[in-house]
């Protein structure tokens, strides 16, 4: 009996998935900030590498990953899949539960697939600095660890809350050679603002985007990069998903019934469910299903509403038609600071819409006795985001123990949780709000609120 | 810092007799045989605060001078009751000499009593920390032990500032069997939370109050023009009437339609007068007191004829993260277990701008 199933390095896809050319509806195109026009390449070349902004609009289905990029990625891809047979006993399950593990990168998740791809190309336009944020930690990290590979700085722009929770994620910048301050901070005039209105905010990932767009309009030869969200992080992500399917083959495996991803700004879910998805379009998987998970405290997908929104918290990025609780929307700190994102990437968000990806919400605690289930049956202590996917996991494996149904589940281990031992402190000891999204109130007031510009 | 500590030697007193409470019953108390409760909750609480560290002041014999220096906490002692009987009076003398001193926090060992003696004094003027040992800890500025109440003496720093309700409970009825509470006043008190950003005793009030006119604004735009509200009683449902340009009534209940406040501090027969007029109704509370009462304690206004007209259903509670991390579940007495049963045994709680946590409910 198998465990977990290994591709060799020569069998690193060569060529990204763009989902956008098989979406059934296009996307809507995304506006100017200020001129409110349809935004253009030359709108986003200041803070934009061009092979990125070409990326972002092209619906080409498979682009060449350039070689230097591929190099990099084999330190610790392809990543392994793994056969979760001790959690299935646990949970009695006929269900057959497999995960892909993206905690094996360097700096622990599946970040580094983008950031790789994001430095290289900023280097071939001869940036010499990149700005960004981050909300646990893994996105700053990654970019750190990226950026210093290509001999470029880096400036990261840290969620307060998580700054303050996760000391070691700095440190671990640090040894890559970034710079990492918390946010909002009183570098820039966006983060001066929201320090205003609010001293004590734990601040959010809409506010650090804020904070280092500015950076990265107001220095020279630095440009802007983004974890999350965008379509083209959405294509560097789908490695993931394009060796889960070869993977799955070895171990038998010609289809998936289920596959699941946690969702913040959408980008490892979509890494898994985009080629999936491509099998399910193409009428080769039809039925399955996608299931995006999210934290009650900020239920994008569940609870917000399909719209067009900024990127961002002092309107500084495109607007996007995305799902959203509202640009000014902050959401209460809970562990997973990963998940607390207003928007949704574009690309899942019109999934969703279009019906083809469910979406569920869950509390903390629920969430953290999953992650601690998992760790006790598989072994690997997980971030908290990744084990919101766990959560779903578990919930569709123990409805298959009831109607005995042998369903293939497939998860996105988005990343281990080394670094977030201080979470799983506070969930023994009891200390976790279950926080949640107030959105009966919020509808039955019929105002429309989030409200959007 | 500079804390007054004050012990109320006799109360606890009835509780073991029988007798409920021990206002106007001590000689009763002491002929059914009880014992003191408070010195030893006294004792707990000073042999789990480090000494040095804050400079205490007291009240001589058994008001705490003799407490202190038996656990090695040197004290100034600047009241000597008179006589061998204490009395509510020498509580309200001695917190009368803190306050002139400029004391940070006043700790007190009693019951709701006392806790309504040095609120007499104090108000909120200065931060009030209760010692369980009385007979009845309805009110909000009580520990829920007396460890807990050293740990939050000893790490102070780390303290936030909450709203805390002074109740009042109706003794004589109480001795019938009947509970009637009323809110008397809202004191200060600290509050560890945890889990929140830890901020500096100075700017605690300044952090209370802007998470409760985080909550009002958020309160403010889900209202809507054709729904009658209730909203009442406390410090938080204050914050919601005040964010709306006007006086609210602290200890009572008001009503809001169409942003306007249409009544003040009704009364039970007012609020059914308003439901008669008024199809669409939902009701602002915040849980109240030590245990976090949503109702039953100290809002009678909402009798068990007003809950059931307004509907469980409708009922928004709100209530401060600091406030929260006191109460970890919620209670509710809708005086009729029938209503009470139509609760849920978890409610939504608004603790901020389109942020709520869930707390189990208990009946
Ligand atoms: C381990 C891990 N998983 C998931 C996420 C959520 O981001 P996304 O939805 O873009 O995958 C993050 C974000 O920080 C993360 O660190």
């Amino acid at each position: 009996m198998e465990t977990k199933y290994i591709l060799d390095e020569n069998d690193l896809p060569r060529q990204w998935y763009n989902i956008q050319a098989d979406l059934p509806v296009p996307l809507s195109p995304s506006y100017n900030p200020q001129t409110k026009e349809p935004i253009g390449p030359e709108d986003l070349a200041p803070i934009f590498a061009s092979e990125l902004i070409r990326q972002e609009v092209s619906t080409e289905r498979y682009i060449d990953i350039p070689s230097e990029v591929r190099d990099i990625l084999t330190l610790w891809r392809p990543s392994p899949l793994y056969r979760a047979r001790r959690l299935e006993k646990l949970l009695k399950t006929p269900a057959k539960i497999f995960y892909k593990y993206e905690g094996v990168s360097p700096p622990g998740s599946h970040k580094p697939n983008t950031a790789i791809a994001q430095a290289y190309y900023n280097m071939k336009d001869g940036i010499e600095r990149i700005a960004t944020e981050t909300g646990a930690g893994q996105w700053g990290s990654s970019l750190a660890f990226a950026t210093q590979l290509f001999d470029m700085e880096c400036k990261v722009y840290m969620v307060r809350g998580s700054y303050d929770q996760k000391p070691y994620r700095k440190m671990m910048m640090q040894c890559w050679g970034a710079e990492c301050i918390a946010s909002p901070s009183k570098e820039t005039n966006a983060g001066r603002a929201m320090l205003e209105k609010d001293p004590d905010t734990s601040g959010s990932l809409g506010m650090a985007i804020s904070e280092a767009v500015e950076d990265a309009a107001s220095h020279a030869n630095t440009n802007y990069s983004l974890g999350s969200v965008l379509n083209h992080v959405c294509l560097h992500q789908s490695v993931i998903g394009l060796e889960t399917l070869e993977q799955l083959k070895m171990a038998g495996e010609e289809t998936a019934d289920v596959v699941i991803g946690c969702a913040g700004g959408g980008s490892n879910f979509a890494g898994l469910a985009f080629p999936f998805m491509r099998e399910r379009i193409a009428g080769r998987m039809p039925d399955c299903q996608f299931i995006a998970t999210e934290p009650s405290a900020c239920p994008t997908l569940t609870k917000g509403l399909y719209a067009y929104d900024f990127g961002d918290v002092s309107g500084y990025t495109p607007i996007m038609q995305m799902y959203t609780l509202g640009h000014g929307f902050v959401p209460p700190s809970i562990h997973a600071g990963g998940l607390r994102y207003h928007g949704m990437a574009p690309l899942v968000s019109i999934l969703h819409h279009e019906g083809l990806i469910d979406a569920v919400s869950c509390h903390q605690n629920e969430v953290f006795a999953a992650a601690v289930a998992f760790c006790r049956s598989e072994g690997i202590i997980v971030a908290p985001e990744s084990a919101h996917a766990i959560k779903t996991v578990m919930d569709v494996a123990e409805e298959c123990r009831r109607t005995g149904e042998e369903k293939t589940i497939v998860f996105n281990c988005s990343g281990h949780g080394h670094f977030d031992l201080s979470s799983y402190e506070a969930y023994f000891a009891g200390a976790l709000p279950d926080y949640e999204y107030p959105a009966d109130l919020i509808a039955a007031s019929l105002k429309d609120l989030p409200k959007i510009q | 810092m500079l804390i007054g500590f004050v012990v109320n030697p006799v109360a606890g007193m009835g509780g073991a007799v029988g007798l409920k409470g021990t206002d106007g019953a001590v000689e009763e108390a002491k002929l059914r045989g009880a014992v003191p409760v408070s010195p030893g909750r006294a004792r707990i609480l000073l042999s789990l605060i480090v000494p040095g560290v804050h400079t205490f002041l007291t009240a001589g014999g058994p008001m705490g001078e003799s407490l202190l220096a038996e656990n090695g906490h040197p004290a100034d002692v600047v009241y000597v009751p008179d006589g061998t009987e204490t009395t509510g009076e020498d509580t309200r003398k001695a917190c009368q000499v803190f306050t002139d001193r400029g004391c940070d926090l006043i700790l007190f060992c009693g019951g709701d009593g006392t806790a309504r003696d040095v609120f007499a004094v104090v108000g909120d003027t200065i931060p009030l920390l209760g010692v369980p040992s009385g007979v009845k800890m309805y009110s909000g500025i009580f520990a829920a032990t007396p460890a807990a109440a050293a740990d939050c003496v000893n790490r102070l720093e780390e303290a936030v500032m909450t709203d805390a309700e002074v109740m009042d409970i109706d003794e004589s009825a109480y001795r019938d069997g009947r509970l009637a509470v009323t809110l008397t006043g809202i004191a200060r008190s600290p509050a560890l939370t945890g889990h929140l950003p830890s901020s500096k005793w100075a700017t605690d009030a300044m952090h209370e109050g802007r998470a409760q006119a985080e909550i009002a604004r958020f309160i403010i735009d889900i209202m809507r023009r054709d729904t009658l509200y209730l909203i009442g009683a406390g410090s938080t449902t204050a914050a919601v009437i005040q964010a709306l340009g006007e006086d609210g009534t602290l200890l009572g209940i008001d009503a809001v339609f169409d942003g306007d406040i249409i009544a003040r501090d009704l009364n039970e027969e007012g609020i059914l007068h308003l439901l008669n007029r008024y199809p669409r109704v939902q009701a602002v509370v915040s849980p109240i007191g030590a245990q976090g009462f949503v109702l039953g304690r100290g809002t009678q206004q909402f009798s068990p004829a007003v809950v059931e007209r307004i509907g469980p259903e409708n009922f928004i509670v709100i209530a401060t993260e600091a406030k929260l991390s006191r109460t970890p579940a919620l209670y509710l007495d809708a005086g009729n277990p029938e209503i009470s049963s139509k609760f849920p045994d978890s409610l939504q709680v608004i603790c901020g701008y389109a942020m709520a946590r869930r707390m189990p409910l208990i009946q």
